[in-house]
């Protein structure tokens, strides 16, 4: 009866104080990392030159102040603080505004459950290609059209007050199943229909904090998943962990569909979500600096894309275009840190070299200009797959590992020939041996591949069964095999497992699947 | 709390932060200081420049992070700046001030104040030049992208002050449908009265505008290679002359440059804007034709042409594509008689490829003295090389190229004086506009009216944005220290993340509304144009 009768008094406070919690969970940890990513892909700035182009646009101040607000997602607890705060106030006034009575005050909920559920289905769309603001714009849109409505009914109202019948325990209940709801649904939509979302907005938040070892760590986690971005950044990671060749096919690589819309409103691929990092990262520059160009162009300039353009700009020695960019960048809020560690390296070409991450990167960097267009794209795997001169062993082991990734086992071995005498990698012996069978030559180059070799037989009689049809044997098989190169021959990357996958546009890899 | 305490306080809060954000700036000269003999850091660069006696003012920003405040002295006219240096000059104060200096030289003082007192470093020198330059400039300003275009459109700013006008925009929105490019605007003779701009993509075709009248065209057909591209209007006759191109573009993995536009196979055309026809001047197979250009008198057409090596002429694009810093283009001229609208015999004017360079953007002074062109290590799309410079030809007799020697000639880039050494034997009435050039891109040029003042394109800054820069080119044929084209925010250009491409220069404002502009781009079909054999 006591309950009973403090959830009679206190149930509304409790009801809200249970949203609250909750939609800051989901807000800064479930979404946390996601809204952190959709910040990098925004940009805002009070100055006006930086802001016209958006300023302009249809809704453009709503917009400026969706991604005023998104920047306090820099830390996903305080954005997460914000949304919760946004979503819990705005709940409250749209009862207050709807003079709900109390018996539907559960009601309210609904709009903000509405509200994270939106976000949850448009996935990577709330960003991708689409303008960022525009999900915190809408809320705050939303938010201060009820606090408008609230103020003049509160201004306006009777001033006599009615004595108002508390709502019935039952009612309470039912407000908690419809909180619990809103948040959880929304929840599922992510698991379910974006699974990928949330790994690979992690991933690209350890990324931002050189966390290679974490990114590893999140791919391993999730490593039945099957999409491009998860791939892409998992051998991002491995190429700073300087593991490519040994654990690069530890995850599943059949790739799934993205559920993502492109600006078009056909469905995309998805590359252009990793595409300037996967062409940095393989030391590509001019190419990473003309994708990140288009990307400036096309969606106007983002914190992605301007510090894309800075550290290109750094490894360019072009001290002026950095300093702009950082200029640039500078006059976003709480984009210091990032200032700060590149702005010293303005006039230093020492301290560009000195730089681990940008020393690692120019390693695979082209020693000999060549036409980006003359190679299939994506450019990071095309040009790699056969790129015949490099600067370094780390660029012998990128074109090396783009050929078995792409299965072109002539290519393949024709790179292999400085390993003769070593011990290769792994990975680089486990596909000599699947071309050993037929081509003995390799065991007599590498002799000490003949355990391997065994080992190899086996798994084709223990998998014989299934070569007839793979795709459906793939997934199976995969636990048992993960890391294993000769599982990805035979079971890895096929393609077009699914019809949607014709459909779907963008930047094509076709060759390089 | 009662609701008017309420309100009361929100008063109260933001009158005080309104207040919190203004800034004080200093506004008398210091009375105490220690001269310095550094010279300052000012952006934009506006150190020993000559200036248009009706040019905007020129605010600019003082580099000097150790300082709190700064004053600065032109003449009598006295400002103040902020902690961030940022110069924001009185527009009728400049006017008078500009007015009373006019063909004088004015000297600028920065005292700046650091933790140790006031210093005065050595003083800036403006030159006012006595001739204005024409006041209306109009480009396009367009990402310095790739492949991809968005939000772009054709602009034209006001060079007395700062009010920039949109002349033409594409859509704001991404949209499929309506998605198009805007491209070479041009005048005839300096006059908004005639002007066309191409809109490619969706609504595509050619805006022809007379007037206050717009109307779209298309140009196509079997014999001519695309819509006309690089446009010329004749001076005085409602005639057009266009290359038709077919362009393609590349992009370098390892190399200083980044892109190559290259040209697989380009023509010349004649519009009649008249008749609504069209036909070819040159038509050939062997030759690379484009940027067209007519003498001021209309009695001459100068265009860029390179001779496409047999190989070459018989391969596929590919081919083109791997020697694109094989191809170059030299500068001829045919004579056109304005009645039987015939053309003489092509006459080489440049021979830019006796000496392994190549031409691009031919133009001539309004007096018919000087042939103003970009000159480059290859092919024609110098506003992606760095090697391009501006480079003149005196078409009267040979100016004192003395004047060229001594410190000027230290001064020349490597390029220069190499291409100047090759071609000093054959040719001495060509050189460089030194003082005006840089080491990074400087092309797409246009006289003023006057033929004093120049204006270009050029990626000095950061090697990416091209920037407007006005330069003064005197009596004796030598243009002098370039300037960026003013802001009234000195930081717009290091914030602007867009190109200034094309830049022209008019006597008039363009008179035409950008709704009139609209309804012909979106809601008229384009005319197409007859074709004469």
């Amino acid at each position: 009866m006591k309950f009973k009768a403090f959830l009679q008094s206190h149930g509304a406070r409790l009801s809200h104080a249970l949203f609250f919690a909750l939609a800051w969970w989901w807000a800064s940890w479930w979404m946390g990392d996601f809204f952190r990513i959709a910040y990098e892909n925004s940009f805002f700035a009070t100055d006006a030159t930086l802001m016209h182009s958006l300023w302009q646009k249809p809704y453009g101040s709503l917009w400026i102040l969706g991604r005023a607000a998104l920047t306090l997602y820099h830390w996903p607890l305080v954005g997460g603080l914000m949304v919760a705060l946004l979503l819990t106030v705005g709940s409250w006034l749209v009862g207050y505004c709807l003079r709900l009575r109390p018996r539907w005050r559960w009601l309210q909920w609904l709009p903000a459950g509405l509200w994270m559920a939106w976000n949850a289905w448009l996935g990577f769309n709330v960003y991708f290609q689409y303008e960022p603001g525009r999900t915190l714009g809408v809320l705050l849109l939303v938010v201060a059209i009820c606090a408008i409505d609230a103020f003049i009914i509160w201004t306006f109202k009777n001033k006599h007050h009615h004595a108002v019948q508390p709502a019935p325990v039952q009612i309470h209940l039912l407000a908690v199943l419809v909180i619990a709801a809103a948040v959880a649904v929304p929840s599922l939509i992510t698991h379910l229909r974006h699974p990928y979302v949330r790994p690979v907005t992690r991933m690209q938040v350890q990324m931002l904090h050189d966390d290679w070892q974490g990114m590893v760590e999140t791919a391993h986690k999730h490593a039945a998943l099957s999409y491009r971005p998860l791939a892409a950044y998992y051998a991002i990671a491995l190429v700073h962990t300087g593991r490519l060749a040994e654990d690069l096919f530890d995850i599943r690589m059949d790739y799934d569909s993205l559920y993502l819309v492109g600006r078009n409103k056909e469905a995309n691929i998805g590359t252009d979500l990793y595409l300037i990092d996967c062409d940095y990262t393989a030391g590509l520059f001019r190419t990473a600096e003309h994708k990140a160009v288009e990307h400036l162009t096309m969606e106007g300039p983002t914190l992605f894309s301007l510090k894309h353009l800075t550290r290109l700009a750094l490894l360019d020695y072009n001290w002026p275009l950095a300093r702009k960019y950082l200029n640039i960048i500078s006059a976003a809020p709480f984009e210091s840190a990032f200032v700060d560690r590149y702005t010293p390296m303005l006039g230093s070409k020492e301290a560009v070299e000195a730089d681990p991450e940008f020393a690692l990167l120019r390693k695979g960097e082209p020693v000999v200009d060549a036409i980006e267009t003359f190679f299939e794209p994506p450019t990071f795997l095309g040009y790699h797959a056969v790129n015949v001169k490099g600067r370094s062993q780390e660029a012998l082991i990128y074109s090396v590992m783009t050929n078995l990734y792409s299965k072109r086992m002539p290519a393949f071995l024709e790179r292999c020939s400085p390993f003769v005498g070593t011990t290769p990698p792994r990975l680089i012996a486990e596909g000599l041996v699947t071309q050993s069978v037929k081509n003995p030559a390799i065991l007599q180059a590498f002799p000490q591949l003949q355990m391997m070799q065994q080992a190899y037989k086996g798994f084709l009689q223990n998998v014989s069964y299934a070569v007839k049809d793979r795709p459906t044997y793939a997934r199976q098989l995969f636990d048992q095999y993960k890391g294993y190169y000769p599982y990805y021959y035979f079971f890895g990357n096929l393609k077009s497992t699914r019809k949607r996958d014709n459909k779907e546009t963008g930047t094509s890899n076709a060759g390089v699947n | 709390m009662h609701k008017s305490s309420i309100i009361r306080y929100t008063f109260i809060i933001l009158s005080a932060l309104s207040l919190a954000c203004c800034n004080s700036r200093p506004t008398t000269v210091p009375t105490t200081f220690a001269e310095s003999n550094d010279s300052v850091v000012i952006y934009p660069d506006y150190r020993d420049i000559t200036i248009p006696p009706n040019i905007a003012p020129l605010n600019f920003m003082v580099v000097d992070e150790s300082a709190s405040e700064f004053v600065v002295k032109m003449g009598d006219l006295v400002c103040g700046a902020t902690a961030d240096g940022k110069l924001d000059i009185d527009t009728t104060a400049w006017r008078s001030l500009l007015t009373q200096y006019t063909g004088k030289d004015l000297e600028v003082h920065i005292y700046a104040h650091r933790p140790s007192g006031w210093i005065h470093p050595q003083p800036l020198r403006w030159h006012v030049a006595e001739e204005p330059i024409d006041s209306f400039l109009s480009y396009r300003l367009i990402e310095p992208g790739y492949e991809l275009y968005r939000q772009l459109g054709l602009y034209q700013r006001n060079l007395t002050n700062f009010t920039e006008n949109v002349i033409y925009e594409n859509n704001r929105e991404y949209d499929e449908e309506n998605n198009h490019c805007v491209n070479c605007h041009n005048y005839q003779n300096y006059s908004t009265d005639h002007m066309l701009f191409h809109v490619r993509a969706s609504h595509g075709g050619t805006i022809i505008i007379d007037g206050n009248e717009a109307h779209k065209i298309a140009i196509k057909h079997d014999s001519i290679i695309s819509a006309g591209v690089y446009p010329s209007w004749h001076p005085t006759q409602p005639l057009i002359a266009f290359s038709t191109n077919f362009t393609g573009q590349v992009f370098h993995m390892f190399h200083p440059e980044k892109i190559e536009v290259l040209d697989m196979s380009s023509d010349l055309l004649l519009y009649d804007v008249e008749h609504n026809s069209v036909r070819h001047i040159v038509r050939s197979s062997d030759a690379l034709e484009t940027f067209p250009c007519w003498s001021p008198d209309g009695r001459r057409l100068y265009y860029c042409s390179a001779r496409c090596q047999q190989s070459m002429a018989d391969s596929t694009n590919i081919n083109i594509v791997m020697r694109y810093d094989s191809l170059y283009y030299d500068i001829y001229s045919m004579s056109f008689d304005p009645v039987t609208r015939e053309f003489g015999e092509p006459r080489l004017e440049v021979n830019a490829s006796a000496m392994h360079k190549s031409t691009s953007v031919p133009r001539i002074s309004p007096d018919g003295r000087y042939l103003l062109f970009a000159l480059g290590n290859y092919g024609q799309f110098h506003i992606w090389h760095k090697s391009a410079d501006l480079w003149v030809k005196s078409l009267s007799p040979t100016p004192d190229l003395s004047q060229q020697g001594g410190e000027k000639a230290d001064a020349l880039s490597a390029n220069e004086k190499e291409a100047q050494s090759l071609h000093a034997e054959t040719d001495k009435a060509l050189y460089p506009l030194t003082e005006a050039n840089s080491p990074e891109a400087d092309s797409y040029h246009t006289w003023s009216s006057n033929g004093r003042w120049i204006v270009f394109a050029s990626r000095r800054e950061d090697a990416a944005y091209s920037r407007a820069f006005i330069a003064y080119f005197d009596r004796e044929g030598h243009a002098h220290r370039a300037f960026m084209l003013p802001q009234r925010d000195p930081e717009h250009n290091i914030r602007l993340l867009k190109s200034y491409n094309v830049p022209e220069l008019t006597r008039n404002a363009v008179k035409i509304s950008t709704s009139s502009l609209n309804h012909t781009v979106y809601h008229t079909d384009a005319e197409m144009a007859k074709y004469e054999e």
